[in-house]
């Protein structure tokens, strides 16, 4: 892997400080070179911030989550995780993606232990900092029911508290709500925005939509295909807390125009 | 890779016939409906069998069948001992057998180098009709125990072996990913996600596995032997004995399902997630073992 230089985009010191993910001209490319997946991809991500992905299928969406992640290497450029060259999978995020994958034979709460029990014997305080997970996703009765017992919507919940339980202060979520239907996905997206906000953590949320994209984020990374490219980094300014009826404002519609505008160019 | 399965009949629930046919009265209970025709059948063969209808060299009369049954155990006793031997074969080689099969699937399971070694071998194996080696193998063996327990533990191998080669092969994909960003070592890996993730498809392997042991034990016994029910069966029908030959094959058919309905009830403890009422316990069980160990 090439280790270059550290490259910060433009930005005042404090600003330097506050960023949490770093990604200086990232590449990454398939087969010996055949698919690109990523190129050159340039990008700062603040501390706290929520950030979402946007593009059609194969613009390099997951590729950039996996990167970030340290489960595939990159092929070009640098890529920094609170200053620090990502060269493997490491503590500081934690991963989400379109299917639960819980353990069919472990409970909810033996699901959410599991990140702990990868890395010590889980004490009484990671227990119970378990189950209040589970609540703080709204499944206090559910604690013990197996995954089969549980609705889609359900598990994805019980993978969002397992996902907290990493105390990783970085998520990454690819397509979470993804397979469920559209009633329980908006339901899931507000409070995994209260979440978010209650915990602090920085977030990566991979959409197709933009409208959900918009609506949950501070900044919006519009992708594009072939080869996949960061076509642009979007502000979104609305003030939270927010409410759903934002979406129905003339703003809000406006910066969805644009951004599809942004897709629709490319 | 190819999963054996065993023709299960797990999901025979809610498959009762509608309401209102004429067999669903009180009076037919399925369970008196099956003792009415099964009394039916036997009282017709009895019959048969005392007209001279039926040859009694073909098919003895019940009645002369339950008499040979009540000789054997009860009064001279003398298959007690050969059922004993027979159970002990098949509850040996399957243990040997299987225990081989999932830990040489293990082994290769994890080492691509191995499996690319052995997979010549393996495919020689299977393509070997296994009852074939058993006269080679009382040759090497001899005649006694260890060659019996060799044939059925040769039978045992191949399901499992295969089926927890293909479970660990066939990992889910998504889970894997999540303990790789979670930095699981492999140990971990194989412990808390392959194995398990495995488990049903091994449970069917070894379901496979004891079903043959039971043949390949009395085939075995046919060959060449001095004790077992193969034996005993083979002295039997040699001598023309029908009656007591009959009592010895609806014992073993007894035994086999015996053996059936325990590797099913043994199978759903333990793939206990695959099974609604299973599940319901142990999700209660945990509860409660938590709540005392943890609190509520
Ligand atoms: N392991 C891999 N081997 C080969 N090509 C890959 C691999 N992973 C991704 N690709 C290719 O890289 C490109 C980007 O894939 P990626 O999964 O990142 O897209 P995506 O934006 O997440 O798409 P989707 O919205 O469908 O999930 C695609 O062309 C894909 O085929
Ligand atoms: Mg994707």
């Amino acid at each position: 892997m090439t280790a270059l230089p550290r490259k910060v985009e433009a930005g005042t010191a404090t600003d330097v400080a506050d960023i949490v993910i770093a990604g200086g001209g990232v590449g990454k490319t398939f087969g010996g070179g055949a698919v690109v997946a990523l190129e050159d991809a340039s990008f700062n991500i603040p501390k706290g911030s929520f950030v979402s992905l946007v593009g059609p299928s194969g613009c390099g969406k997951s590729t950039l989550l996996r990167l970030i992640a340290g489960l595939i290497e990159r092929s070009s450029g640098s890529l920094t995780v609170h200053g620090r060259e990502v060269s493997g999978p490491h503590a500081d995020v934690g991963m989400m993606f379109q299917r639960a994958t819980l353990l069919d034979w472990r409970t909810a709460v033996e699901n959410v232990l599991l990140p702990t029990e990868i890395h010590r014997k889980p004490t009484a305080e990671d227990r119970s900092r378990a189950v209040e997970l589970l609540k703080m996703v709204g499944l206090k009765d559910f604690v013990f029911s197996f995954p089969s017992q549980l609705s889609g919507g359900m598990q994805q919940r019980v993978a969002l508290a397992r996902l907290l339980q990493t105390g990783a202060d970085i998520l990454l979520l690819d397509e979470p709500f993804g397979a469920l239907d559209e009633f329980t996905r908006e339901r899931l997206n507000l409070e995994l925005m209260r979440i978010v906000a209650e915990v602090g953590a920085t977030t990566l949320f991979v959409t197709h939509n933009i409208g959900e994209a918009i609506f949950l984020a501070d900044k919006v990374m519009v992708m594009t295909p072939r080869p996949g490219r960061l076509a642009r980094m979007v502000d979104v300014p609305f003030a939270r807390p927010r409410r759903p009826e934002l979406q129905q404002t003339p703003e809000f519609n406006a910066l969805v125009a644009e951004v599809r505008d942004i897709l629709g160019t490319h | 890779m190819v999963v054996l399965t065993s023709s299960t009949r797990e999901q025979d629930h809610g498959t009762r016939r509608g309401a209102g046919s004429f067999f669903h009265a009180a009076a037919f209970h399925p369970i008196v409906r099956h003792f009415a025709i099964f009394a039916v059948l036997i009282g017709a063969w009895e019959i048969g069998a005392r007209t001279g209808t039926i040859d009694p060299l073909v098919l003895p009369a019940p009645s002369a069948i339950a008499e040979a049954m009540w000789r054997l155990f009860v009064t001279q006793r003398n298959i007690w001992w050969h059922l004993l031997v027979t159970i002990g074969e098949v509850l040996a080689g399957f243990t040997a057998g299987s225990i081989l099969g999932i830990g040489l699937a293990i082994v290769v399971g994890l080492n691509p180098m191995v499996r690319k070694l052995l997979k010549p071998y393996v495919i020689v194996l299977e393509a070997t009709p296994r009852i074939a080696i058993g006269p080679l193998i009382i040759a090497a063996l001899g005649f006694g125990w260890s060659s019996k327990i060799t044939i059925v533990m040769l039978v045992c191998f191949f399901a499992p072996f295969i089926n927890t080669l293909s479970g660990m092969l066939s990992v889910n994909e998504g889970a894997y990913e999540l303990f790789r960003s979670l930095r699981a070592n492999k140990w971990q890996i194989f412990t808390k996600l392959m194995l398990l993730d495995a488990m049903p498809v091994i449970m069917a392997g070894l379901r496979l596995a004891m079903a043959s042991a039971l043949s390949g034990a009395l085939v075995a016994e046919f060959i060449s032997a001095s004790e077992g029910m193969g034996v005993l069966l083979k002295r039997y029908t040699a001598s023309l004995n029908m009656a007591s030959a009959f009592g010895c094959l609806l014992t073993l058919t007894a035994l086999g399902f015996a053996i059936y309905r325990t590797m099913e009830a043994v199978g759903n403890r333990i793939v206990f997630w695959r099974h609604a009422p299973q599940m319901d316990a142990v999700s209660r069980r945990r509860q409660a073992q938590w709540q005392r160990n943890w609190g509520a």
